[in-house]
Protein backbone atom coordinates (compact mmCIF):
# COMPACT_ATOMS: atom_id res chain seq x y z
CA UNK A 1 0.00 0.00 0.00
CA UNK A 2 2.06 2.90 -1.26
CA UNK A 3 -0.76 5.40 -1.53
CA UNK A 4 -0.92 6.55 2.13
CA UNK A 5 2.84 7.30 2.11
CA UNK A 6 3.06 9.42 -1.02
CA UNK A 7 3.12 12.76 0.84
CA UNK A 8 6.79 13.89 0.80
CA UNK A 9 8.59 13.48 4.11
CA UNK A 10 10.38 16.40 5.66
CA UNK A 11 13.20 14.12 6.72
CA UNK A 12 13.81 10.41 6.31
CA UNK A 13 15.47 8.29 8.95
CA UNK A 14 18.37 6.76 7.05
CA UNK A 15 21.77 5.32 7.93
CA UNK A 16 24.50 7.91 8.39
CA UNK A 17 26.68 7.66 5.25
CA UNK A 18 29.81 8.61 7.23
CA UNK A 19 29.33 5.67 9.63
CA UNK A 20 28.56 3.18 6.85
CA UNK A 21 31.54 4.41 4.84
CA UNK A 22 33.82 4.04 7.86
CA UNK A 23 32.68 0.45 8.46
CA UNK A 24 33.19 -0.51 4.80
CA UNK A 25 36.67 1.06 4.86
CA UNK A 26 37.51 -0.75 8.11
CA UNK A 27 36.42 -4.03 6.49
CA UNK A 28 39.02 -3.36 3.78
CA UNK A 29 41.57 -2.61 6.53
CA UNK A 30 40.88 -6.12 7.76
CA UNK A 31 42.31 -7.41 4.48
CA UNK A 32 45.44 -5.30 5.02
CA UNK A 33 45.95 -7.15 8.30
CA UNK A 34 45.05 -10.41 6.51
CA UNK A 35 48.20 -9.86 4.46
CA UNK A 36 50.26 -9.42 7.63
CA UNK A 37 48.79 -12.54 9.25
CA UNK A 38 49.41 -14.51 6.03
CA UNK A 39 53.04 -13.35 6.04
CA UNK A 40 53.46 -14.31 9.70
CA UNK A 41 51.99 -17.80 9.29
CA UNK A 42 53.93 -18.44 6.06
CA UNK A 43 57.29 -17.74 7.68
CA UNK A 44 56.32 -19.68 10.77
CA UNK A 45 55.59 -22.77 8.68
CA UNK A 46 58.76 -22.46 6.55
CA UNK A 47 61.33 -21.60 9.27
CA UNK A 48 59.88 -23.03 12.53
CA UNK A 49 63.39 -23.21 14.04
CA UNK A 50 63.47 -19.40 14.07
CA UNK A 51 60.38 -19.33 16.27
CA UNK A 52 61.88 -21.84 18.70
CA UNK A 53 65.03 -19.72 18.95
CA UNK A 54 63.54 -16.22 19.18
CA UNK A 55 60.13 -16.30 20.90
CA UNK A 56 61.79 -16.76 24.30
CA UNK A 57 62.92 -13.13 24.07
CA UNK A 58 59.31 -11.90 24.31
CA UNK A 59 58.13 -10.59 27.67
CA UNK A 60 54.55 -11.89 27.67
CA UNK A 61 53.57 -10.36 31.04
CA UNK A 62 54.75 -6.90 29.95
CA UNK A 63 52.87 -7.18 26.64
CA UNK A 64 49.75 -8.42 28.46
CA UNK A 65 49.71 -5.33 30.72
CA UNK A 66 50.17 -3.12 27.65
CA UNK A 67 47.30 -4.98 25.95
CA UNK A 68 45.10 -4.39 29.00
CA UNK A 69 45.73 -0.62 28.72
CA UNK A 70 44.63 -0.67 25.07
CA UNK A 71 41.52 -2.75 25.81
CA UNK A 72 40.52 -0.43 28.66
CA UNK A 73 41.04 2.57 26.36
CA UNK A 74 38.28 1.13 24.16
CA UNK A 75 35.99 1.24 27.21
CA UNK A 76 36.81 4.89 27.95
CA UNK A 77 36.38 5.67 24.23
CA UNK A 78 32.87 4.19 24.33
CA UNK A 79 32.04 6.30 27.41
CA UNK A 80 33.12 9.30 25.32
CA UNK A 81 30.82 8.23 22.48
CA UNK A 82 27.86 7.99 24.85
CA UNK A 83 28.66 11.50 26.11
CA UNK A 84 28.85 12.70 22.47
CA UNK A 85 25.47 11.09 21.74
CA UNK A 86 24.08 13.12 24.67
CA UNK A 87 25.70 16.16 22.93
CA UNK A 88 27.73 16.78 26.07
CA UNK A 89 31.26 17.99 25.26
CA UNK A 90 32.43 19.00 28.76
CA UNK A 91 31.94 17.75 32.31
CA UNK A 92 29.16 19.23 34.43
CA UNK A 93 30.82 18.61 37.81
CA UNK A 94 34.27 18.35 39.30
CA UNK A 95 36.99 16.58 37.32
CA UNK A 96 36.94 13.87 40.00
CA UNK A 97 33.22 13.26 39.42
CA UNK A 98 33.77 10.79 36.58
CA UNK A 99 30.04 10.27 36.03
CA UNK A 100 29.59 13.88 34.95
CA UNK A 101 32.38 13.72 32.35
CA UNK A 102 31.71 14.89 28.84
CA UNK A 103 33.23 13.69 25.60
CA UNK A 104 36.38 15.83 25.88
CA UNK A 105 37.41 14.31 29.22
CA UNK A 106 36.75 10.71 28.11
CA UNK A 107 38.52 11.12 24.78
CA UNK A 108 41.51 12.82 26.43
CA UNK A 109 41.81 9.87 28.81
CA UNK A 110 41.54 7.50 25.83
CA UNK A 111 44.30 9.45 24.09
CA UNK A 112 46.57 9.19 27.13
CA UNK A 113 45.98 5.43 27.38
CA UNK A 114 46.69 4.98 23.66
CA UNK A 115 49.89 7.00 24.10
CA UNK A 116 50.90 4.78 27.05
CA UNK A 117 50.39 1.73 24.79
CA UNK A 118 52.68 3.23 22.12
CA UNK A 119 55.24 4.23 24.75
CA UNK A 120 55.14 0.67 26.10
CA UNK A 121 55.73 -0.67 22.62
CA UNK A 122 58.74 1.62 22.16
CA UNK A 123 60.30 0.26 25.38
CA UNK A 124 59.52 -3.30 24.26
CA UNK A 125 61.20 -2.70 20.88
CA UNK A 126 64.22 -1.18 22.64
CA UNK A 127 64.61 -4.19 24.95
CA UNK A 128 64.25 -6.63 22.03
CA UNK A 129 66.88 -4.71 20.06
CA UNK A 130 69.08 -4.91 23.15
CA UNK A 131 68.63 -8.71 23.07
CA UNK A 132 69.76 -8.73 19.43
CA UNK A 133 66.35 -8.96 17.73
CA UNK A 134 65.72 -6.29 15.10
CA UNK A 135 63.80 -6.13 11.83
CA UNK A 136 66.91 -7.16 9.86
CA UNK A 137 68.53 -9.78 12.13
CA UNK A 138 66.17 -12.67 11.52
CA UNK A 139 62.98 -13.69 9.65
CA UNK A 140 61.22 -13.77 13.03
CA UNK A 141 62.34 -10.20 13.73
CA UNK A 142 61.05 -9.11 10.32
CA UNK A 143 57.53 -10.45 10.81
CA UNK A 144 57.38 -9.46 14.49
CA UNK A 145 58.27 -5.83 13.81
CA UNK A 146 56.21 -5.62 10.60
CA UNK A 147 53.01 -6.94 12.20
CA UNK A 148 53.26 -5.11 15.53
CA UNK A 149 54.78 -2.04 13.82
CA UNK A 150 51.99 -1.63 11.27
CA UNK A 151 49.51 -2.04 14.09
CA UNK A 152 51.39 0.59 16.10
CA UNK A 153 51.22 2.96 13.12
CA UNK A 154 47.45 2.44 13.09
CA UNK A 155 47.28 3.30 16.79
CA UNK A 156 49.30 6.49 16.10
CA UNK A 157 46.83 7.29 13.30
CA UNK A 158 44.04 6.86 15.84
CA UNK A 159 45.80 9.22 18.25
CA UNK A 160 45.97 11.86 15.49
CA UNK A 161 42.26 11.27 14.83
CA UNK A 162 41.53 11.88 18.54
CA UNK A 163 43.40 15.21 18.33
CA UNK A 164 41.27 16.25 15.34
CA UNK A 165 38.12 15.09 17.14
CA UNK A 166 39.00 17.16 20.23
CA UNK A 167 39.90 20.07 17.94
CA UNK A 168 36.47 19.94 16.30
CA UNK A 169 34.82 19.70 19.69
CA UNK A 170 36.74 22.71 21.06
CA UNK A 171 36.03 24.76 17.89
CA UNK A 172 32.28 24.16 18.03
CA UNK A 173 30.23 26.59 20.10
CA UNK A 174 27.26 24.26 19.71
CA UNK A 175 28.24 20.60 19.96
CA UNK A 176 25.97 18.92 17.42
CA UNK A 177 25.62 16.04 14.97
CA UNK A 178 28.77 17.08 13.11
CA UNK A 179 30.93 16.54 16.22
CA UNK A 180 28.98 13.50 17.47
CA UNK A 181 29.38 11.74 14.11
CA UNK A 182 33.14 12.39 14.24
CA UNK A 183 33.28 10.88 17.74
CA UNK A 184 31.33 7.80 16.63
CA UNK A 185 33.45 7.03 13.56
CA UNK A 186 36.72 7.63 15.42
CA UNK A 187 35.47 5.16 18.05
CA UNK A 188 34.69 2.60 15.32
CA UNK A 189 38.30 2.89 14.16
CA UNK A 190 39.65 2.66 17.71
CA UNK A 191 37.60 -0.45 18.54
CA UNK A 192 38.70 -2.04 15.26
CA UNK A 193 42.40 -1.39 15.96
CA UNK A 194 41.87 -2.75 19.48
CA UNK A 195 40.26 -5.99 18.21
CA UNK A 196 43.06 -6.44 15.66
CA UNK A 197 45.60 -6.07 18.49
CA UNK A 198 43.84 -8.77 20.54
CA UNK A 199 44.14 -11.12 17.53
CA UNK A 200 47.82 -10.17 17.07
CA UNK A 201 48.52 -10.59 20.77
CA UNK A 202 47.00 -14.09 20.81
CA UNK A 203 48.89 -15.15 17.67
CA UNK A 204 52.28 -13.61 18.52
CA UNK A 205 52.50 -13.84 22.32
CA UNK A 206 50.23 -16.73 23.31
CA UNK A 207 50.39 -19.24 20.42
CA UNK A 208 54.00 -18.32 19.53
CA UNK B 1 18.35 -2.59 5.69
CA UNK B 2 17.45 -6.27 6.15
CA UNK B 3 18.16 -7.23 2.53
CA UNK B 4 21.64 -5.66 2.59
CA UNK B 5 22.34 -7.28 5.96
CA UNK B 6 21.29 -10.77 4.80
CA UNK B 7 23.27 -10.38 1.57
CA UNK B 8 26.57 -9.63 3.33
CA UNK B 9 26.00 -12.10 6.19
CA UNK B 10 25.23 -15.00 3.82
CA UNK B 11 28.29 -14.25 1.67
CA UNK B 12 30.33 -14.14 4.89
CA UNK B 13 28.97 -17.46 6.11
CA UNK B 14 29.80 -18.98 2.70
CA UNK B 15 33.52 -18.17 3.07
CA UNK B 16 34.10 -19.98 6.40
CA UNK B 17 33.55 -23.53 5.05
CA UNK B 18 35.39 -22.48 1.87
CA UNK B 19 38.41 -21.54 4.00
CA UNK B 20 38.20 -24.95 5.70
CA UNK B 21 37.98 -26.80 2.37
CA UNK B 22 40.90 -24.76 1.00
CA UNK B 23 43.02 -25.42 4.10
CA UNK B 24 42.24 -29.16 3.89
CA UNK B 25 43.12 -29.62 0.22
CA UNK B 26 46.17 -27.31 0.32
CA UNK B 27 47.53 -29.00 3.51
CA UNK B 28 47.03 -25.80 5.55
CA UNK B 29 48.75 -23.43 3.13
CA UNK B 30 48.77 -20.29 5.31
CA UNK B 31 48.25 -17.35 2.89
CA UNK B 32 45.00 -18.53 1.28
CA UNK B 33 43.61 -20.09 4.46
CA UNK B 34 44.08 -16.86 6.45
CA UNK B 35 42.91 -14.61 3.59
CA UNK B 36 39.73 -16.58 2.77
CA UNK B 37 38.80 -16.82 6.46
CA UNK B 38 39.25 -13.05 6.85
CA UNK B 39 37.20 -12.38 3.67
CA UNK B 40 34.41 -14.14 5.58
CA UNK B 41 34.99 -11.82 8.56
CA UNK B 42 35.05 -8.80 6.20
CA UNK B 43 31.55 -9.65 4.95
CA UNK B 44 30.28 -10.52 8.45
CA UNK B 45 31.55 -7.16 9.71
CA UNK B 46 29.57 -5.18 7.10
CA UNK B 47 26.51 -7.47 7.35
CA UNK B 48 26.58 -7.34 11.16
CA UNK B 49 26.74 -3.54 11.10
CA UNK B 50 23.79 -3.35 8.70
CA UNK B 51 21.86 -5.69 10.98
CA UNK B 52 22.58 -3.41 13.93
CA UNK B 53 21.44 -0.40 11.86
CA UNK B 54 18.23 -2.09 10.71
CA UNK B 55 17.21 -2.38 14.36
CA UNK B 56 18.02 1.28 15.04
CA UNK B 57 16.30 3.03 12.13
CA UNK B 58 12.80 2.88 10.70
CA UNK B 59 11.98 1.13 7.45
CA UNK B 60 13.33 3.16 4.55
CA UNK B 61 11.26 3.85 1.40
CA UNK B 62 13.48 1.38 -0.49
CA UNK B 63 12.53 -1.35 2.03
CA UNK B 64 8.88 -0.95 0.98
CA UNK B 65 8.12 -3.00 -2.14
CA UNK B 66 5.47 -0.50 -3.18
CA UNK B 67 7.62 2.51 -2.24
CA UNK B 68 7.69 5.57 -4.51
CA UNK B 69 10.81 7.54 -5.45
CA UNK B 70 9.46 10.76 -3.90
CA UNK B 71 9.11 9.07 -0.49
CA UNK B 72 12.90 9.26 -0.28
CA UNK B 73 12.85 13.06 -0.62
CA UNK B 74 14.29 15.14 2.18
CA UNK B 75 17.44 15.02 4.28
CA UNK B 76 19.96 12.56 2.79
CA UNK B 77 22.91 13.41 5.04
CA UNK B 78 25.60 16.07 5.16
CA UNK B 79 27.75 16.39 2.05
CA UNK B 80 30.48 18.84 1.21
CA UNK B 81 29.46 20.82 -1.93
CA UNK B 82 33.12 21.23 -2.95
CA UNK B 83 36.52 21.45 -1.30
CA UNK B 84 40.09 22.26 -2.30
CA UNK B 85 41.60 20.40 0.65
CA UNK B 86 41.61 16.86 -0.83
CA UNK B 87 43.73 18.30 -3.64
CA UNK B 88 46.24 19.66 -1.09
CA UNK B 89 46.35 16.25 0.64
CA UNK B 90 46.83 14.50 -2.72
CA UNK B 91 49.71 16.86 -3.58
CA UNK B 92 51.25 16.16 -0.15
CA UNK B 93 50.99 12.38 -0.69
CA UNK B 94 52.55 12.77 -4.15
CA UNK B 95 55.48 14.71 -2.63
CA UNK B 96 55.97 12.11 0.14
CA UNK B 97 56.19 9.27 -2.39
CA UNK B 98 58.27 11.29 -4.87
CA UNK B 99 60.64 11.74 -1.92
CA UNK B 100 61.28 7.99 -1.92
CA UNK B 101 62.79 8.36 -5.40
CA UNK B 102 64.32 11.86 -5.13
CA UNK B 103 65.45 12.16 -1.52
CA UNK B 104 64.05 12.16 2.00
CA UNK B 105 64.06 15.98 2.23
CA UNK B 106 61.17 16.05 -0.29
CA UNK B 107 59.16 13.62 1.89
CA UNK B 108 59.63 15.98 4.84
CA UNK B 109 58.15 18.86 2.82
CA UNK B 110 55.29 16.57 1.77
CA UNK B 111 54.72 15.64 5.43
CA UNK B 112 54.45 19.30 6.41
CA UNK B 113 52.01 19.95 3.58
CA UNK B 114 49.98 16.90 4.67
CA UNK B 115 49.58 18.38 8.17
CA UNK B 116 48.30 21.66 6.63
CA UNK B 117 45.97 19.82 4.22
CA UNK B 118 44.53 17.45 6.83
CA UNK B 119 43.96 20.25 9.34
CA UNK B 120 42.27 22.40 6.72
CA UNK B 121 40.10 19.49 5.59
CA UNK B 122 39.03 18.38 9.07
CA UNK B 123 38.18 21.91 10.22
CA UNK B 124 36.60 23.12 6.95
CA UNK B 125 33.07 22.89 8.36
CA UNK B 126 34.00 24.14 11.84
CA UNK B 127 35.32 27.60 10.98
CA UNK B 128 34.83 30.63 8.75
CA UNK B 129 31.26 30.89 7.42
CA UNK B 130 30.55 27.41 8.82
CA UNK B 131 31.35 28.33 12.45
CA UNK B 132 28.70 26.80 14.65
Amino acid sequence: MAAPHTAPHVSVNRPNPVSVGTIVWLASELMFFAGLFAMYFTLRSTVPAEWAAQTGKLNVTYAAINTLVLVLSSVTCQMGVWAAERFQPVRTGSILAVRTWGMNEWMTLTYVMGAIFIGGQVFEYASLAHDGLTISTSPYGSVFFLTTGFHGLHVIGGLIAFLFLLGRSFTAKRFGHHEATTAIVVSYYWHFVDVVWIALFIVIYLLK
Amino acid sequence: MKVESRLFLSIGVFFFPVAGVYAFFSHAEPVGSAAIFLVGLLCMMIGGYFRLLSGRIDERPEDDELGEIDQGAGDQGVFSPWSWWPLVIAAAAALVFAGLAVGWWLSAIGGGLAVIGLTGWVFEFSRGQHTH
